[in-house]
């Protein structure tokens, strides 16, 4: 069995299989706690309102808050977006979720897609080294960030190696092998760390929301 | 003597008997693994659904560390709010966390001599003042997570010797600072004479029961009067029960939950015994959250009556139509601060401000008000803390940058705390500017 064969074989079926198993426990596990008993008189009643106004608002925060902020609110939002068109609108992506989910959609021109790359390699590495040099980010740091900057970086990387493959001088099999055996590690990791903001993104938004519109305050 | 001179000399002996409170702290030693046995215990308690989201959703951005004033005022990253809650995360991911089995592996569990350091981390360093909570992308609600550190903390035994000894005494005693029911009343009645307003006291039949504090008691009662005033101006039925008349808590304040119970129960059972419609708590500021958002929860049942903070019961008299209001005469322009515990975590903003503007007055707000209002940096006892002194100077600056960029002729604060802690601020900070209650302001200026 080729690398490419292993790789687009049993590691991405085993490693999609780890991905929904793990992020089916995770959440479940994480939303089948009891919640908090409330006995006092709430402030506000509009509640489902709350939570969702939270979830829209924390994406624009108030402008006092949001001036020391701007740059990793901008490189957040440049990073998703970038990452969001490589992983979404590449045509040989495309090509996967068609095998995968069994429709497709229009995708962008592969200039498009590979400058989109490129920033978010860009916009990766520039928030790495900030993590790395500023003493909140090292602060706060763990190996889950790093292993997930990891597993994110990886398949963006070994993605444009693959579609440079005649400059690197590396079989074109080969590289989409290593890119997609990349991949697979993202996948397995997405359920472990910190990647699962994705899912907890919008409930977490959504109880604040709640929560302060309890005391009468929009959060 | 005057007035101003009177309170400056009553702040100075105030200020030196909380230089002593700690020394009045009863040890609380127990071996080093109850301490983290009894910890734990707390925070596998308090984890619920939307806490357990909060604690698997941290992706350590840092943005929480650019909205915290004592991470700002100091410039040190160790005060970023994110590590504030990590004992309570690394004790949700070993044992509760879906993916415990593998965290048990890989991350340490918490020792005493991390509780021992996170006592700096959640007492000395912060109030609980919830900015951070607003900006946080992931929705954690750091401020509640900290209060939960806090409680595992008292727990385990190590609530600051200052905080403690305040705590102690008002487990067994219902009272701070020991003012007494005898003490109260002897003030009250002097308060009487010199400013010749009637504070009823045991009043039968009373709807709007009144509580006052110790800090008032023995230092801001121009509060207390102002709120006397504006009463019988309104023809309110109210009253101050003898046997009741205590708002702080400090069980919130340090996290002591079985003290935060009996303080509350004590008041509430004293509402009901005397069949109180409203609950008025004086301005104090953790005072009116202990009551209104965990009186009933502690109490078991909701309560049979209204709990309202002195600035907004007095904003409803006026938008009833109650108060005749006038302007004051050595005020033209005021700037208002929101406590963290009455606004951020009360929702009472616009009242108070439309009562002073009612008043003809200038209102200047600073640059961050309302959800995004610094705290003071002396609040949820902080202000008590000896070693906290710099940390608090640092964040107090961060406010008092903004109240004197207004220009007003006062701040104005309806929380002792934060006018205790702006009080002292200034005077480290060789200011002068005048630091108004609330209740006074608006006694001081009723219309006939």
């Amino acid at each position: 069995m080729s690398l490419l064969d292993f790789a687009r074989g049993p590691a991405l079926e085993w490693s999609l299989l780890i991905m929904v198993f793990g992020i089916f426990w995770r959440l479940v596990g994480t939303f089948l706690f009891k919640g908090q008993v409330y006995l006092s008189k709430p402030k506000g009643t509009r509640f489902v309102a709350a939570g969702l106004r939270t979830i829209a608002t924390r994406s624009w925060p108030d402008e006092r808050l949001e001036r020391t902020i701007r740059f990793q609110h901008y490189s957040g939002y440049l990073f998703h977006i970038t990452l969001f068109i490589v992983i979404f609108l590449f045509e040989p992506h495309i090509e996967f979720f068609k095998w995968l989910l069994g429709f497709s959609w229009p995708g962008l021109p592969t200039n498009a897609v590979t400058f989109a790359a490129a920033v978010t390699v860009a916009t990766l590495i520039a928030l790495g080294i900030r993590r790395a040099t500023n003493p909140i980010m090292k602060s706060i740091t763990n190996a889950d960030d790093w292993l997930s900057w990891l597993v994110t970086i990886g398949p963006v990387v070994t993605g444009m190696m693959a579609f440079a493959h005649q400059n690197i001088g590396i079989r074109y099999e080969d590289l989409l092998g290593i890119h997609i055996l990349s991949v697979c590690l993202l996948f397995i990791w997405i359920p472990f760390g910190k990647l699962m903001h994705m899912f907890l993104l919008f409930p977490g938004r959504y109880q604040i929301g709640e929560k302060f519109e309890f005391r009468g305050v929009r959060a | 003597m005057s007035m101003h001179q009177e309170m400056e000399q009553t702040f100075q002996m105030f200020m030196g008997m909380v230089g002593e409170l700690g020394k009045l702290a009863q040890p609380t030693d127990m071996p080093d693994s109850e301490r983290v046995a009894r910890a734990k215990k707390v925070f596998l308690e308090k984890t619920t659904w939307d806490i357990a989201t909060e604690l698997e959703g941290c992706i350590h951005c840092g943005l929480c560390a650019e909205a915290c004033h004592y991470r700002i005022g100091t410039g040190d990253a160790k005060y970023t709010p994110a590590k504030k809650f990590e004992l309570m995360r690394t004790v949700y991911r070993r044992e509760l966390s879906p993916m415990r089995w593998l965290y048990k592996l890989i991350l340490p569990d918490i020792t005493a001599r991390d509780l021992e350091e996170w006592q700096e981390l959640v007492y000395d360093s912060c109030t609980m003042c919830a900015r951070c909570s607003m900006i946080c992308p992931m929705g954690i609600h750091i401020a509640e997570l900290v209060e939960y550190t806090r409680e595992a903390l008292a727990e385990a035994g190590l609530i600051p010797a200052e905080i403690r000894a305040m705590q102690q005494m008002q487990y067994e005693t219902g009272t701070i600072f020991e003012v007494s029911a005898d003490v109260m009343e002897f003030k009250v009645k002097e308060l009487e004479e010199t400013h010749g307003i009637e504070i009823p006291l045991n009043k039968a039949g009373a709807e709007v029961m009144v509580l006052t504090s110790g800090l008032d008691i023995m230092l801001y009662n121009d509060a207390l009067v102002g709120t006397a005033k504006i009463l019988n101006h309104a023809k309110v039925n109210w009253t101050i029960w003898v046997d009741s008349f205590e708002c702080a808590n400090f069980g919130l304040l340090s996290g002591h939950a079985a003290t935060l119970k009996r303080q509350a129960d004590r008041v509430i059972d004293a509402a009901v015994k005397h069949n109180a419609k409203v609950v008025v708590v004086s301005e104090c500021g953790h005072a009116y959250p202990a009551l209104r958002f965990y009186g009933a929860e502690g109490w078991g049942k909701p309560l049979p009556f209204e709990v309202m903070a002195p600035s907004e019961y007095i904003s409803k008299l006026y938008e009833e139509g109650k108060l005749k209001l006038k302007k004051p005469q050595d005020r033209k322009t005021v700037t208002l601060h929101d406590p963290c515990k009455v606004g951020r975590h009360g929702g009472i903003f616009d009242g108070p401000r439309e009562v002073l503007k009612a008043m003809g007055l200038e209102l200047r707000e600073t640059e961050n008000n309302h959800m995004t209002n610094w705290c003071c940096g002396g609040g949820a006892a902080v202000f008590l803390i000896d070693r906290a002194a710099e940390l608090r100077q640092r964040s107090f600056e961060i406010k008092f940058g903004e109240v004197k960029a207004t220009r007003a002729d006062a701040l104005v604060v309806s929380c002792g705390s934060c006018r205790l802690n702006f009080e002292r601020g200034k005077m480290n900070a060789g200011e002068t500017l005048p630091v108004d209650s609330f209740a006074q302001i608006v006694g001081d200026n009723l219309a006939s």
